[in-house]
């Protein structure tokens, strides 16, 4: 592990866990559960972060709720998308207890509002405003919403992740049905945004940051499939300027066997928590594997 | 009942509801508050004008006074396209950093949380934020990953999650774009508020608000926030597909105002849309003023500015007679 990018990274990590054991966006602020796991993916299995991490897990597990989700923070009531992190966390660590257990159960009970009988019956009259195929089931990032594209990459992550402990009929469904919804709503130039595709008849643009979550959300989909979409990756990744655009598509393609290369030795100049965890994932020495799930990891 | 029959009767239901609501004539609209509002209409050909001197002029005509107070200037940074005009220009918000220094604010600092997950900063960049606003990255705050606390009573849910940078405002300066929008009819000053929800709480974009309604989301950031001034970028503005899609138009003004109602009344009567029309400023009519004559026009005239902005199809309806 020579060079400065990784270590620098991995440094700034360790010196910026709160004392409650979590992790704010930015150094000095409120825990929040999205930068607290990316922040133990990048630490996993790395020299001196057994203990960061040990506290870590002990302060996401307190954040889990009787009905089996989690709140994206100690001050915010409800459980939200991020249990989906918490599913993927606990299949790191090797635990499968009846906590997670309720985790999934929960990502199984809840679906995007959209393939309600209700919108479903809008969409038939062609009363809705978007183009959407509403007859596939993915999720939202908080129950009671539309399914959008991150949160149903996120869940096809811990789903498959979880599925060679907790196989089930519905499990297999609901994965195949994320990945349903992913690909029809791509973006006519291959790509995807947010899960918006077109509005009122207007095609909309995709963006470099969704569509490298998106093909981290359907790893294991044929090649037929995803050469296509596979391109446009290669292409926003030559292209983009955004360090966290470069770093999703990095993960991406790493994942599905590209040999990207690596980034410049340089330091970290960002004080973004979040940012500097997907860049620590995403270096070739890096833990982007954990989000690896071609072969139901 | 079978689903087969069901789903065509539910349509039809629905249908006839749609039908119904549009053949009600709208209720009459209130009165709004007692009094009549100041809103500013200043010309400023291009953003190398003297906005410093423009934007002056307008918040003394509206009589605010921002001494001592901790400023948010939030701008409307969504997306970037080098061939159109989406966010508000950096300009317009460096002037507004200036004006609001020179008169006072204790504090001024710029906060927005995109409605769409993209690398903020890097959009910022992009619409040269970072270049034209001195110290940019030092008095910018991330709404959507800034620390959050609950209040009570917001549209009607039992908590609701703001950043914290927003609750600990003084007064918060609405730096909209004048555009045409293709859900809301048009976004002006009370709807860049949406900016103002913490994505890591309610996602991205912030659906919760869509579900709790676009208009009555809209109503209730504005009667929540109550602290507020407005200065709307119509130097540039967008027509057609907006909020990302559609064209630049110019027209040249910047329109300011407290009664942000008020002010976006004008910004549409400058568009050649019909206010009592838009669905969010029906709403709203009871927060501020919409009608003409309680709207104090100071600077120059809607008539000597108007230009109508171009309206897609789903909007034709809103043009003003």
């Amino acid at each position: 592990m020579g060079g400065l990018y990784l270590p620098s990274r991995l440094e700034f990590l360790r010196a910026t866990q709160n004392s409650d054991g979590g992790w704010g966006y930015f150094p000095g602020k409120q825990s929040w559960f999205e930068p607290t796991t990316y922040a133990m993916l990048a630490l996993q299995s790395k020299p001196d972060s057994d203990a960061a991490l040990e506290r870590a897990w002990k302060l996401v597990r307190s954040w889990q709720l009787p009905d089996g989700s989690s709140r994206p923070s100690g001050q915010v009531e409800g459980g939200t998308w991020v249990t989906a992190h918490a599913v993927t966390l606990a299949c790191v660590r090797g635990v499968y207890d009846s906590n997670v257990r309720a985790g999934v159960d929960w990502l199984l009970h809840v679906v995007g509002q959209e393939h309600s009988l209700a919108m479903r019956t809008a969409s038939y009259f062609h009363l809705l405003k978007t183009k959407l195929d509403v007859s596939h089931q993915g999720w939202p990032w908080r129950q009671g919403n539309a399914s959008w594209i991150e949160p149903t990459v996120h869940t096809l992550v811990a789903l498959k992740k979880v599925s060679g402990r907790y196989q089930s009929a519905e499990l297999e469904r609901r994965v195949r049905e994320g990945e349903e919804l992913i690909l029809s709503r791509k973006c006519s130039d291959g790509g995807w945004n947010v899960g918006n595709p077109n509005v009122l008849n207007f095609d909309l643009p995709s963006y470099p940051e969704s569509t490298g979550l998106a093909l981290i959300g359907l790893q294991g989909r044929s090649s037929a499939e995803l050469g296509g979409p596979l391109e446009v990756a290669r292409r926003f990744r030559r292209e983009t300027k955004s360090s966290l655009a470069r770093v999703w598509l990095t993960i991406a393609l790493r994942n599905f066997g590209d040999s990207v290369e690596p980034p410049p030795e340089e330091a970290r100049t960002s004080n973004d928590v979040l940012l500097a965890s997907l860049e620590a994932l995403g270096h070739p020495d890096g833990n982007y594997a954990l989000l690896h799930t071609g072969g139901r990891a | 009942m079978t689903r087969r029959k069901f789903i065509p009767l539910a349509g039809a239901a629905m249908l006839g509801t749609y039908a119904g609501l549009k053949l009600q004539r709208p209720p009459k609209l209130p009165d709004g508050p007692p009094g009549n509002s100041a809103v500013s209409v200043q010309r400023a050909r291009s953003y190398s004008d003297d906005l410093v001197s423009r934007m002056i002029e307008g918040i003394r005509q509206c009589g605010l006074d921002p001494r001592g107070k901790r400023v948010l200037l939030k701008p409307n940074l969504v997306e970037f396209d080098s061939a159109t005009v989406i966010n508000t220009d950096a300009s317009v918000i460096a002037a507004a950093v200036e004006v609001f220094q020179k008169l006072g604010a204790s504090e001024v600092r710029i906060g927005e949380g995109p409605g769409h997950r993209r690398d903020t900063l890097d959009l910022a960049d992009d619409a040269r934020y970072r270049s034209t606003i001195p110290k940019f990255e030092s008095i910018f705050t991330d709404l959507n990953r800034d620390d959050v606390s609950a209040v009570r009573g917001f549209a009607g849910e039992p908590e609701f999650y703001f950043a914290n940078t927003v609750l600990a405002a003084d007064l918060i300066v609405s730096l909209a774009k004048m555009k045409t929008h293709h859900w809301a009819g048009a976004t002006l000053s009370m709807k860049n508020f949406f900016g103002l929800v913490p994505g890591s709480v309610y996602g991205w974009p912030k659906n919760k608000l869509h579900y709790i309604g676009i208009p009555e989301s809209v109503v209730a950031l504005n009667r929540k926030f109550r602290n507020t001034f407005a200065i709307v970028d119509g130097i540039v503005g967008m027509e057609g597909n907006g909020p990302i899609q559609g064209t630049p138009k110019s027209v040249g003004v910047l329109v300011m105002g407290s009664d942000l109602v008020a002010v976006d009344a004008t910004c549409c009567r400058i568009m050649g849309i019909d206010p009592e029309k838009v669905e969010y400023l029906r709403l709203a009519a009871d927060l501020g003023h919409l009608h003409r004559e309680r709207i104090e026009q100071r600077g120059e005239t809607v008539a000597s500015v108007r230009s109508n902005f171009a309206l897609i199809d789903e909007y034709k309806d809103l043009r003003l007679a």
